[in-house]
């Protein structure tokens, strides 16, 4: 597996010799492995190369010139910043070149206009910090602290924390992105001047291109910098405490708290946040699923298995715990006026404040998605959607009806119906459903399941993040717009005509289900996609 | 068959017209864009016709320009090639209220006036710009994405799943409003992403060139229990802002704008001329003008923790802000600017900006609200030079999420019946916007005259926008000769 | 071996192809704990992975090359012996990846040096130069083994039976013997007896830790013979590094567990902690210093005590009978603080990467030797952290980490001071 080698001389031209290699050792450690997001299935083995050559560059001139000299050589590449979303992040077909963006770690911060300009390089827990100490905080999305805010802003982006602000998307300003072809866009208010302080287009605005409901995961160019929002915080401390593992934010209790609520009934759950939402207290609210209360007890996977073998469809069905997050942005005094109303809230459908520890390790420094792993070495998020509250919750059940059917291979979650909260101060509603097997086992049912949650949320009507690269394109273009998948296919087109840019993303999918023989009984549509 | 005979079997006689005068009105509007008469004008009344018309245009390779109210202030929805008037105003039904995701989903056709009075029957607003004409459309300006006199919500933007029709004529429903069967279906429309790409983004300040959106999902909010307004006069704008950056953080501020002396005489005066008169000579240079809310839990505790924060903070870090509940010297500001706020401009009365000489060219941007007091300067002596006098010089500061950034607004009013006036402010604009442009004004609406010197200044970004439009108008038929098309 | 029969011996790679295989790239090994990340600056923690960006040089990249290698797709070449052996094994990934995982990383990494010894691919040149030194004259340095006990002072005697048994050390016999001198003043102004070993022989810390396994264990085997024979209770020592290598590696070298070692492992500042909270010890000397102290890996995130195991993996990966893992929760970080803190005088500013997270010198486990540029590096980003918190010198309880920050303050033309704790406690003594 080699790049040709005059493209090779010419990209070591552009970051020096230090900064690229060829050699197969090198490029073994950029190998998805069978651990990580969706790691462990039949995608990754079938889907997956090591790269033939890695290279890092330091700014936005040395990417576009990176892919200039990939259009001049026909060499495939994949921007990788953390590699943390699993195979769908590194290389999928041979001599491929992996650009490793982890050098691009630029950074400023204007504190008085709230916001950060980052590059690729810089991860949440960095920017949360830098953030929080002047008096701000961000949404570090569920992948993570350690993951890449730019790559994350494409991608995902959203926890507990987006109750006030929602999508992710709102929260982009001013952008540089290069699309397949080379060419430098520069979004927002950069296309008119050097500040990159506002997002919205001159006209038409092409953050479009950035991202669908759900990332590209790469396939439509590299952004390698971009301004985020930061939002308005409230000025005490949130000290770092404790010694690994059981390390903590302490919560200045008068400005930040959490509390537990233990709820009569799910739809009492939903009732409150329908509740908070119209008093529009609050800046955080969410069911907590059974399992994450063994998984934040648990060290290990023995300790959690102790605790979840103890729970049964009864205790699943029974556990409502509502977990709310106030923030004294203002004042004290507003943050006991909304525990007040809070508290008329709750007391008014029979719900009970429960002891809660006045710490947080889970969303605004740590994002402990790493933990998810714990239990069986292997996770994924097979859906995740923004919609409202009353798309969650049929959503939810839903799922978990489907879940049965393919558990085992799925780990036993005594029909959870996953976990669903409040987003835009309930405008919005949120459902994710969380699955684990052994990766060690047989897995090809897993594969199947995701296929399956695609059809399922069709034939039900349901929105869905498994759009776009996420599911076979051509499964779910057809269904959904109606054939997104074909403006979504003249766009990439036009600015990738020589498919280079994370090939073969947006058809991985539909690549994976000919090519797999476990899949290709799934496929009952049409598609041109051969094998 | 000619177009004409397809338009009529398509809509109906009683929906086509290309009579002079009918599609002289479609011509011009209240901008200096000079005037361009469709060849038609269609009144469609559902999206099947939408379709059926916009297949039409591109077999026969013919512009249709999309409007969609009854009144247009930038010219965007003046054909500039002939064409097709796509009148969209008797799509106007109010087709969804659904209580508990708060959400409305409306066609394109629905005015402020009758949206926001139907909400109001139950309790509901929504966002809404600084006195929007009550027969504009709702749909159509947030999708131009006029900017919203509410500081205190991080989500902005009220557009959800919408509709619409590109220029190739084909349907597409965005978001989450994309799903088969969509409104009989568990999603609601209340995600505006995807699927697949960002259609939405798109069409946003499009002005119609991008595809025809026939219905829209807008997020509503509930009027609050109580308000409380407040003013504050101001003579020294830059202590103004920085007072802005500080309290705008709170998150306790509703709506939040700063009007100088002759933009709030022309929203607030009795009569023309002489209370407006009055008013000018009397109001301060600047008046900061903030609400503040008790929601539906506890609204007088709220409210209460709300006062006492901006007591503070002006107590002890900005004690020349004199904020209070009138403005001194104009007793029953409050009572009357509160409605202003949270409704379109009244019908029976002459629209604000046309009040005061009978038009107004405003010209706004973005820019980071310290530099506000700066351009502010800068347009007076750019006026000057253009003998614009400065007393006429409406000022308009809208805060935007926090005072992370702010919409600044000019408002250069003008007799239409005057040439030598008209030819004044036609020059004066098309003077005074490069000279912004180059100082860092942020156009992202760039209207008429300022799309040209915009769109050559951001070179790349136009010729990805032109590639991108291509994808979607091959024939070119959406509204050309627009923006950069 | 995924499941099945398993344990923590190292001697067998494949019982860490369960934990190479699971490393989800979180990079948790890389960055310092997130609730503790400072912001933009100061935000990993693996010297290795800071220093040669490329993600096979990140633990996260060495499990994919372990399973590589010992699924026969990589051969040995000299970049995979490079990134084995370019790292100080200094615990930051093991504790950073369970902070919320249960895998067993810096044994994985010992696992492959002991393969690629095995292989007889390594260690590297320089490592079997030292080796020889040990093997042959008892010490790294091949200096005399008679020389071993010059340091000794004038004036102090060891005792021939003492209940506390100090273990110098090849640093502190040869190169810093101001911190044995030191030591011994320390407990002789506490009134604590302390014997020597009859025979002191290096404690093969280089050994082990370049996967020279056989020679090592015959050197520990030696060595916890001679000190059983002794009669003391107490091994007591001030190199950080030896301190591991005795609490940790032997008994996992021999199969046993720490506390069956027959007598308690002890680093000085423990020891000191004690004495001074019992009243044995009064540190009343002024010492006017603005100082920090720097978490030496063998006293911090590396020293929980061994435990052996061996089990079944089964379902789901979990093992059984339940295995408590080593997480660095119990590394001495505490105590050292305690002491500085009661020197009057002293202004103790911590560092922005301290504890679990402090950002390893760059000297141990072999990588001085192989790799010094790099071991100066590591050492140079420390020091601007010392810098940045504005103090006048650093403090380490190791001479490892005292010797290699010395290096770079010299290289750098800095006006730092750079000191054991040893002399810091002695210099607040009144003699």
């Amino acid at each position: 597996m080699a790049i040709i080698e005059e493209a090779y001389k010419v990209l070591e031209s552009i970051v020096g010799a230090e900064y690229i290699s060829a050699d197969p050792v090198i490029c073994e450690g950029y190998r998805p492995g069978p651990g990580g997001y969706e790691c462990g299935l039949g995608y990754e083995r079938v889907m997956t190369k090591v790269p033939a050559c890695v290279i890092m560059p330091r700014t936005t001139e040395e990417v576009q010139k990176i892919v200039k000299v990939c259009n001049r050589y026909k060499v495939p590449y994949v921007p990788y910043s953390t590699g943390w979303y699993g195979p769908r992040s590194h290389c999928h077909v041979a001599n491929e070149l992996l650009i490793d963006l982890k050098r691009m770690t630029d950074f400023e911060i204007d504190e008085k206009h709230l916001y950060a300009v980052v590059g690729s390089g810089i991860i949440y827990s960095q920017l949360q910090e830098e953030a929080m100490k002047r008096g701000m905080y961000i949404v570090v999305g569920g992948g993570g602290s350690q993951v890449s805010a730019i790559a994350n802003m494409l991608g995902d982006g959203w926890s507990p924390l987006s109750y006030r602000i929602g999508l992710p998307h709102r929260r982009i300003l001013g952008t540089e992105l290069i699309l397949p072809d080379g060419e430098l866009v520069q979004l927002g208010s950069l296309a008119l001047q050097d500040g990159p302080f506002w997002g919205e287009g001159l006209g038409p605005d092409l953050r479009g291109l950035l991202r669908g409901f759900t990332g590209h995961r790469g396939f439509l160019g590299i952004v390698t910098k971009m301004a985020i929002k930061l939002l308005p915080f409230q000025p005490e401390r949130l000290e770092p405490s404790g010694i690994s593992p059981h390390t903590t934010l302490q919560l200045p209790e008068k400005r930040v708290k959490w509390i537990n609520f233990s709820m009569p009934s799910k739809d009492s759950m939903k009732q409150a946040m329908y509740e908070m939402a119209k008093a529009e207290i609050g800046a955080g609210v969410t069911k907590v699923p059974l399992f994450w209360r063994a998984i934040a007890k648990a060290e290990c996977k023995e300790e959690f298995w102790e605790l979840w073998s103890k729970e049964n469809e009864e205790t699943i069905k029974n556990f409502h715990i509502l977990r709310v997050l106030l923030i004294g942005f203002a004042s004290e005094e507003q943050l006991e006026y909304e525990e007040r109303v809070l508290t008329d809230i709750i007391t008014e459908l029979g719900g009970e404040a429960r002891r809660t520890r006045p710490s947080d390790e889970s969303w605004f420094k740590n994002a402990d998605s790493a933990g998810m792993w714990l239990m069986c070495g292997s996770y994924v998020s097979v859906d995740y959607v923004i919609e409202t509250l009353t798309h969650a919750i049929p959503h939810g059940e839903n799922y978990a009806e489907l879940k049965k059917k393919f558990t085992p291979p799925l780990m036993p979650d005594y029909g959870d119906p996953g976990w669903f909260q409040s987003f835009e101060l309930g405008h919005q509603g949120y459902s994710e459903f969380l699955v684990y097997w052994d990766p060690d086992e047989n897995t090809d049912k897993v594969d199947q399941f995701y296929v399956e949650t695609s059809k399922e949320n069709i034939r039900k009507r349901f929105y869905t993040s498994l759009l776009g690269s996420h599911q076979p394109l051509y499964l779910t273009g057809p269904a959904y717009g109606p054939n997104y998948h074909k403006w979504l296919l003249a766009v990439k087109n036009e600015f990738d005509p020589n498919f280079l840019c994370h090939p073969p993303v947006p058809l991985n999918h539909d690549t994976f289900v000919e090519r797999a023989p476990w899949m290709k009984a799934m496929k009952d549509w049409e598609s041109p996609v051969k094998p | 068959m000619s177009i004409k005979q397809e338009l009529l079997k398509i809509v109906g006689p009683e929906h086509f017209s290309d009579a002079p005068k009918v599609l002289d009105t479609y011509s011009k509007d209240f901008s200096l864009a000079p005037p361009g008469v469709p060849n038609y004008v269609v009144k469609p009344k559902d999206v099947q016709e939408v379709q059926k018309v916009i297949k039409l245009a591109n077999e026969r390779l013919i512009p249709v320009v999309p409007v969609s109210s009854g009144v247009h202030f930038h010219g965007a929805t003046i054909p500039r090639q002939g064409g097709i008037a796509l009148d969209l105003g008797g799509m106007n039904q109010i087709l969804e209220v659904d209580d508990f995701n708060r959400r409305v989903r409306v066609e394109v056709g629905v005015t402020w006036e009758q949206l926001t009075s139907e909400l109001a029957k139950k309790g509901y607003r929504i966002m809404m710009p600084l006195l929007p004409h009550p027969l504009r459309s709702v749909v159509t300006d947030h999708l131009e994405r006029e900017v919203i006199t509410n500081t205190v919500y991080d989500y902005g933007e009220p557009l959800q799943g919408m509709e619409v029709v590109w220029p190739t004529g084909e349907i597409f429903r965005t978001g989450s409003a994309s799903v088969a069967g969509y409104p009989d279906s568990p999603s609601k429309g209340a995600n505006p992403s995807g699927p697949g790409l960002d259609f939405y983004r798109f069409l946003q300040g499009a002005q119609g060139t991008m595809g025809v959106v026939t219905w829209a999902n807008l997020k509503i909010e509930y009027l609050p229990k109580m308000d409380r307004v407040l003013f504050a006069p101001v003579g020294d704008l830059n202590y103004a802002i920085d007072f802005l950056y500080r309290v705008l953080r709170l998150r306790i501020i509703q709506e939040c704008l700063l009007l100088n002396n002759i933009d709030l005489a022309a929203i607030t005066a009795r009569d023309l001329p002489a209370d407006f008169e009055r008013l000018r000579a009397s109001l301060p240079p600047w008046t900061l003008i903030l609400v503040i809310s008790g929601m539906h839990r506890r609204p007088e505790e709220q409210l209460h923790y709300q006062e006492e924060t901006l007591r503070m903070v002006i107590k002890n870090e900005f004690p020349e802000i004199s904020l209070g509940a009138s403005l001194p010297g104009f007793p029953g500001l409050g009572k009357k600017l509160l409605p202003l706020l949270r409704q379109p401009w009244p019908k029976k009365e002459s629209y604000w900006k046309n009040r005061y000489k009978g038009a107004c060219q405003s010209l706004f941007f973005f820019t980071k609200p310290v530099l506000a007091p700066r351009f502010i300067e800068r347009v007076k002596e750019v006026a000057a030079k253009f003998d614009y006098p400065q007393a006429d010089i409406g000022g308009y500061l809208q805060p935007i999420e926090h005072n992370r950034a702010c919409h600044l607004e000019f408002n250069f009013f003008y007799d239409p019946a005057n040439s030598s006036e008209v030819e004044r402010v036609r020059r004066l604009y098309r003077g005074i916007a490069p000279v912004l442009l180059e100082e860092g004004a942020f156009f992202t609406r760039p209207y008429g005259e300022l799309a040209k010197l915009v769109y050559d200044r951001a070179g790349g970004y136009t010729a990805i926008l032109r590639r991108v439009k291509k994808l979607f108008d091959p024939n070119n038929i959406m509204n050309p000769g627009n923006l950069c098309f | 071996m995924l499941k099945g029969k398993t344990s923590l011996d190292v001697t067998k790679v494949e019982n860490f192809i369960f934990d190479m295989s699971k490393c989800i790239k979180c990079k948790g090994c890389t960055w310092v704990d997130h609730i503790y990340m400072p912001g933009v600056r100061f935000s990993t923690r693996c010297p290795s992975a800071t220093r040669y960006l490329f993600d096979s040089y990140g633990a996260y990249g060495k499990m994919r090359i372990g399973v590589a290698l010992i699924e026969g797709r990589l051969d040995y070449t000299d970049e995979l012996l490079r990134i084995l052996y370019a790292c100080t094994l200094c615990g930051a990934c093991d504790v950073g990846c369970k902070r919320n995982l249960d895998l067993e990383i810096e044994l994985a990494l010992e696992a492959l040096r002991i393969k690629a010894v095995k292989d007889g691919k390594g260690p590297m040149p320089q490592h079997r130069k030292i080796a020889q030194n040990i093997l042959t004259k008892h010490n790294r340095f091949g200096s005399p083994h008679q020389d071993r006990t010059k340091w000794l002072p004038k004036g102090i005697k060891p005792s021939p039976k003492a209940e506390v048994l100090y273990f110098v050390g090849c640093s502190a016999s040869y190169t810093n013997p101001e911190i044995a001198q030191a030591t011994v003043k320390i407990l002789g102004a506490s009134g604590t007896p302390f014997m020597l070993m009859p025979d002191e022989w290096c404690c093969g810390n280089m050994l082990y830790s370049v996967g020279m396994i056989d020679e090592a264990r015959k050197l520990a085997q030696r060595n916890i013979d001679a000190v059983r024979q002794s009669g003391a209770k107490t091994l007591l020592l001030s190199c950080a590094e030896g301190y591991r290598m005795w609490k940790v590696d032997y008994p996992k070298l021999l199969n046993i567990a720490t506390a069956d070692l027959g007598f308690k492992v002890v680093h000085l500042t423990e020891y000191v902690d004690e004495l001074i909270k019992k009243g044995a010890l009064k540190l009343t000397k002024r010492v006017d210093l603005r100082l920090t102290y720097h978490d030496s890996c063998s006293l911090s995130r590396l020293s929980d005590p061994w435990v052996p195991w061996e089990g079944e993996r089964g379902i789901w990966g979990t093992v059984s009978p339940k295995l408590e893992r080593r997480r660095g929760a119990n590394g001495v970080y505490q105590p050292p603080r305690d002491i500085l803190k009661a020197i009057p005088g002293v202004e103790l500013v911590e560092m922005i990467r301290m504890r679990e997270n402090a950002f390893c010198c760059g000297a141990g486990r072999g990588t001085l030797e192989a790799f010094p540029d790099f071991a100066l590096w590591a050492a140079g980003q420390r020091l601007v952290e010392v810098k940045e918190v504005g103090a006048e010198a650093i403090v380490s309880a190791c001479p490892w980490c005292k010797d290699n920050l010395k290096r770079a303050v010299s290289q750098n033309g800095e006006n730092l001071k750079v000191l054991d704790i040893s002399e810091v406690i002695l210099a607040s003594i009144k003699v």
